[in-house]
């Protein structure tokens, strides 16, 4: 243990007095108090810290992973390529000890500079209230929405598999698909019905009513509120851009099972934008004993357009504080770095430091965009093409880590609760597995490799 | 008897990128290494030397055959624990300084932070590289780096030292103390396997050696008895009157044999060494901080540091070494000024010869001559040997008595 620690200690010498750290550090140093001021967002102390920490934090995981990166694989490379191994490797240190000592150098490296960088951030955002003077409504709406972490709800996905397949039957009997599926594979055809439904299904039209249940509603605070989150679209645009909505929340069973539950219920009546992002804010207290929350929307008649809510509703209510969210996302940063230390090991192992560090760069942004990889696949039309596909690429883009699934500005931006499943589901993934992996699969080429040049 | 090295048919083919086997660069190779034995490894370039040593530090893997070193395989940490080696060119962590990597390496070792702190200090003495410990050694030139690519090996106390090429880029007084080490290394029981195409390095220090080239061993055996001409004999004396010479000449004559009389030649080895020597008297002040100019100090120092070494190895072994200083005593005692050259030369002769190929070797080198031309450079050295002995608590009560009572070298670099 003792000579994995030198090893460690002697990397991250190296980090720091090579200079490559140094300017990862700087660059951070500048640019994150520049974005800190610069931010603006739409003008509220809401958006400007929500501006803030998207690029603040995306930008210190970027530079820190791509310094992870080349840490690693030029520590390994370099002593290779320079031949100090020579005289590290034939002391009393097995070849494993010394990989796995290169590794936490570079990871300690990495998470010093981490917590660093993210405690920065976390200072800049928790005092700027205080510099930024903001008035009170936009202090209670950062808050709301921007200091705690909010568990979102969203209603079941309607089940229209029946539909669809009576939409289906009938085009079938009919023996004329029409215009609008002509051209198109089945299974294309099948995905359009479905989506038509499941829109369907959240269209109001003027005079009728839409209804979300809930269960296992749990605020942090009894007392605090919740917030629907919902966007309105309309298939005719009023003069103003906003529409009308009279709304129900709480315990809907009385009404619906005709049932006396003693729940309470609350009417509001509200004029909207459309197309944007709306917060209604209700009492938490409205939630029944037992976790049940309904909430019933009704298409005013003062409309004269239905209404659509074609990316649902969400229910969000405070379920953590800030600090803890921000903590699990600087979590699931260092996960990030961790797979790239082991994967920059790896590489470094058999390859050289240019081909090397490129290889891991493009394994990194394909990382990044995995998400987006994965899910264009299902939007190629030929069903040849879908199959090769699916089997090569496709398989092995799912080897990778999905950078962009989990990405702790999802939950960081919109204030949402980051939950320690997620976590630990990451950890598991990107970590105990992915990276395990790559450590394996560096050890093993690590070991059996002859570390000499050949020299005649 | 166990060898310190041992190869069983040892091959290493090197093949392009096919997998052709294109080079024979070390071919069936059967090396065996007593313990306790100075090694030479010779041949020129490309003959495989290196390749052979990697594959014994398992730096390469041999394509057929295998190697034990001090009995096993030495990638094993137990083996390696006694392990010192110098690859052919120092290769350092260039933003480290002098000190750092030797601690490095010394933490490689496991050695406890005290015992760590003494010899990093007793080595950059010895090395001469004191004044410059906290520079970074990538603004080292070739022989600095080369003085702690050596001291590296030595952290140690390795039993088997592995040096390749260990005088490269050295300046012919680091080459003289280099050679000075690794004798008094194998007196002190150690094992020294030395890589060299330099063949004066390997004449001066070796028991036995081996010329390889192709990858085989073209001839091995003693080094006395490779060189001596056995249908020859030389006798030195001091500069006598010219009716002694003639009367030996006569009875050479007598046995019909013939005769050269001339006066020996002073080795340019010995020449430069003095000539630096007197003029680093001269410039004492102001050339502390050049390593190179400390090389005064350094024999004695080095003794130190071996002595200190020794002190620190708390395994029964240390006790053996206490019947042997009087052994390591010469290389100090050397530099007493007062003695006459003829008494060395007498001593000299009538040494005691650890092996027969020694006395071949000193008298070849006549490196006695090398103390007794400059007396004076070397008792300065002296005090400050025992000036550094006052400060250092352990060979204090031991050391300046020796230093007194030994008589005036028994051999110069025995």
């Amino acid at each position: 243990m003792r000579s994995i620690w030198a090893v460690a200690a002697n990397t991250i010498r190296q980090a720091v007095r090579m200079k490559v750290a140094l300017i990862f550090v700087l660059l951070l140093l500048i640019l994150l108090p520049t974005m800190a001021l610069n931010a603006t967002g739409d003008n509220t102390l809401k958006g400007r810290l929500q501006t803030f920490v998207s690029y603040g934090l995306s930008l210190t995981s970027l530079l820190l992973c791509l310094l992870t990166l080349i840490v690693a694989v030029y520590t390994i490379t370099s002593d290779i390529e320079r031949r100090q191994i020579y005289t590290v490797i034939t002391k009393p240190i097995r070849r494993w000890q010394f990989l796995l000592g290169k590794l936490l150098g570079v990871l300690s490296l990495s998470l010093a500079l981490l917590v660093i960088f993210a405690g920065l951030i976390y200072t800049i955002v928790i005092y700027a209230p205080h510099y930024l003077n903001p008035t009170p409504i936009e202090l209670i709406e950062a808050d709301n929405e921007f200091y705690t972490a909010r568990k979102a709800l969203s209603p079941p996905e309607p089940d229209v598999s029946k539909e669809v397949a009576e939409a289906r039957e009938r085009l079938v009997k009919s023996g004329d698909i029409g215009q609008i599926y002509a051209g198109m594979s089945s299974r294309e055809i099948d995905q359009q019905l479905t989506n038509l439904r499941k829109v369907a299904r959240r269209t109001a039209d003027v005079g009728h009513q839409l209804l979300w249940e809930f269960e296992n509603v749990r605020p942090r605070d009894p007392n605090g509120s919740l917030f629907i989150q919902c966007k309105f679209y309309v298939s005719v645009t009023p003069p103003d851009s906003e529409v009308y909505s009279q709304w129900l929340f709480g315990d809907y069973r009385a009404y619906k099972y005709a049932t006396p539950a003693g729940g309470r219920l609350l009417p509001i009546r509200r004029k909207d934008p459309i197309k944007t992002i709306r917060e209604i804010e209700v009492p938490a207290k409205l939630v029944a004993d037992d976790g049940y929350f309904a909430v019933a929307f009704l298409n005013d008649p003062l409309n004269d357009t239905p209404i659509i809510f074609q990316d649902d509703i969400k229910l969000l209510y405070k379920a953590d504080t800030f600090t803890a969210n921000f903590i699990r996302a600087t979590l699931i940063i260092l996960c990030r770095l961790v797979f790239l230390a082991c994967l920059g090991i790896f590489t470094g192992t058999f390859l050289s430091f240019p081909v090397a560090i490129l290889f891991c760069i493009v394994i990194f942004f394909t990382a990044t965009v995995s998400g987006f990889v994965i899910e264009s696949f299902d939007y190629l039309s030929s069903e040849t093409t879908i199959a090769v596909y699916s089997y090569t690429i496709k398989l092995l883009v799912g080897l990778l880590p999905q950078f962009d699934k989990h990405s702790p500005l999802n939950y960081l931006v919109p204030a949402e609760l980051l939950s320690w499943s997620v976590v630990g589901r990451v950890v598991l993934y990107i970590v105990c597995i992915k990276s395990l992996l790559l450590l394996i699969l560096g050890l093993i080429v690590f070991s059996f490799r002859e570390l000499a040049r050949i020299i005649v | 008897m166990e060898y310190a090295v041992e190869t069983f048919s040892l091959t290493k083919i090197f093949s392009d990128w096919w997998g052709r086997r294109k080079i024979y660069a070390v071919d069936d190779l059967n090396l065996k290494i007593n313990s306790n034995e100075v090694f030479g490894l010779l041949g020129p370039n490309g003959s495989g030397k290196t390749t052979t040593i990697k594959m014994l530090l398992g730096l390469l893997h041999p394509t057929k055959g295998k190697s034990l070193c001090l009995g096993a395989d030495a990638t094993d940490p137990k083996i390696s624990a006694r392990i010192g080696f110098l690859p052919e060119e120092s290769y350092l962590y260039r933003y480290l300084n002098a000190r750092e990597t030797l601690d490095f390496y010394g933490r490689l070792f496991r050695l406890e932070r005290r015992v760590r702190k003494t010899r990093i200090e007793a080595l950059l003495d010895m090395v001469g590289l004191k004044a410059v410990a906290n520079r970074p050694v990538g603004t080292f030139s070739k022989g600095m780096a080369r003085r702690i690519g050596l001291a590296q090996a030595l952290i140690n106390d390795p039993d088997l030292l592995i040096l390749d090429e260990p005088t490269t880029g050295l300046d012919p007084i680091g080459t003289r103390q280099i050679k000075d080490l690794i004798i008094k290394l194998a007196q002190r029981g150690k094992t020294v396997l030395l890589c060299s195409h330099l063949l004066a390095d390997v004449e001066d220090v070796c028991d036995r050696i081996a010329i390889l080239y192709g990858g085989k061993i073209q001839a091995k055996g003693r080094v006395a008895e490779l060189l001596q001409q056995t249908n020859k004999r030389q006798i030195t004396t001091d500069a006598i009157s010219d009716e002694a010479i003639e009367k030996i000449t006569q009875i050479v004559h007598r046995e019909n044999a013939d005769c050269q009389v001339t006066s020996p030649m002073e080795k340019l080895e010995t020449f430069f060494i003095n000539t630096v020597a007197t003029a680093q008297q001269h410039s004492k002040q102001t050339s502390g901080a050049v390593s190179t100019t400390k090389i005064g100090d350094f024999l004695a120092a080095d003794t130190i540091a071996e002595n200190i070494l020794d002190k620190l190895v708390s395994t029964p072994p240390a006790q053996q070494r206490l019947a042997e200083p009087p052994k390591t005593e010469p290389i100090k005692t050397t530099g007493t000024p007062d003695r006459d050259a003829d008494k060395q030369l007498l001593s000299e002769l009538t040494e005691p010869a650890k092996s027969p190929q020694n006395i071949e070797a000193d008298g070849a080198i006549g490196t006695n001559q090398v103390e007794t031309d400059v007396p004076h450079p070397k008792d300065q050295v002296k005090e400050d040997v025992l000036e550094q002995l006052r400060d250092r608590p352990k060979p204090q009560n031991a050391q300046p008595v020796q230093n007194d009572d030994t008589e005036a070298g028994e051999s110069g670099d025995a």
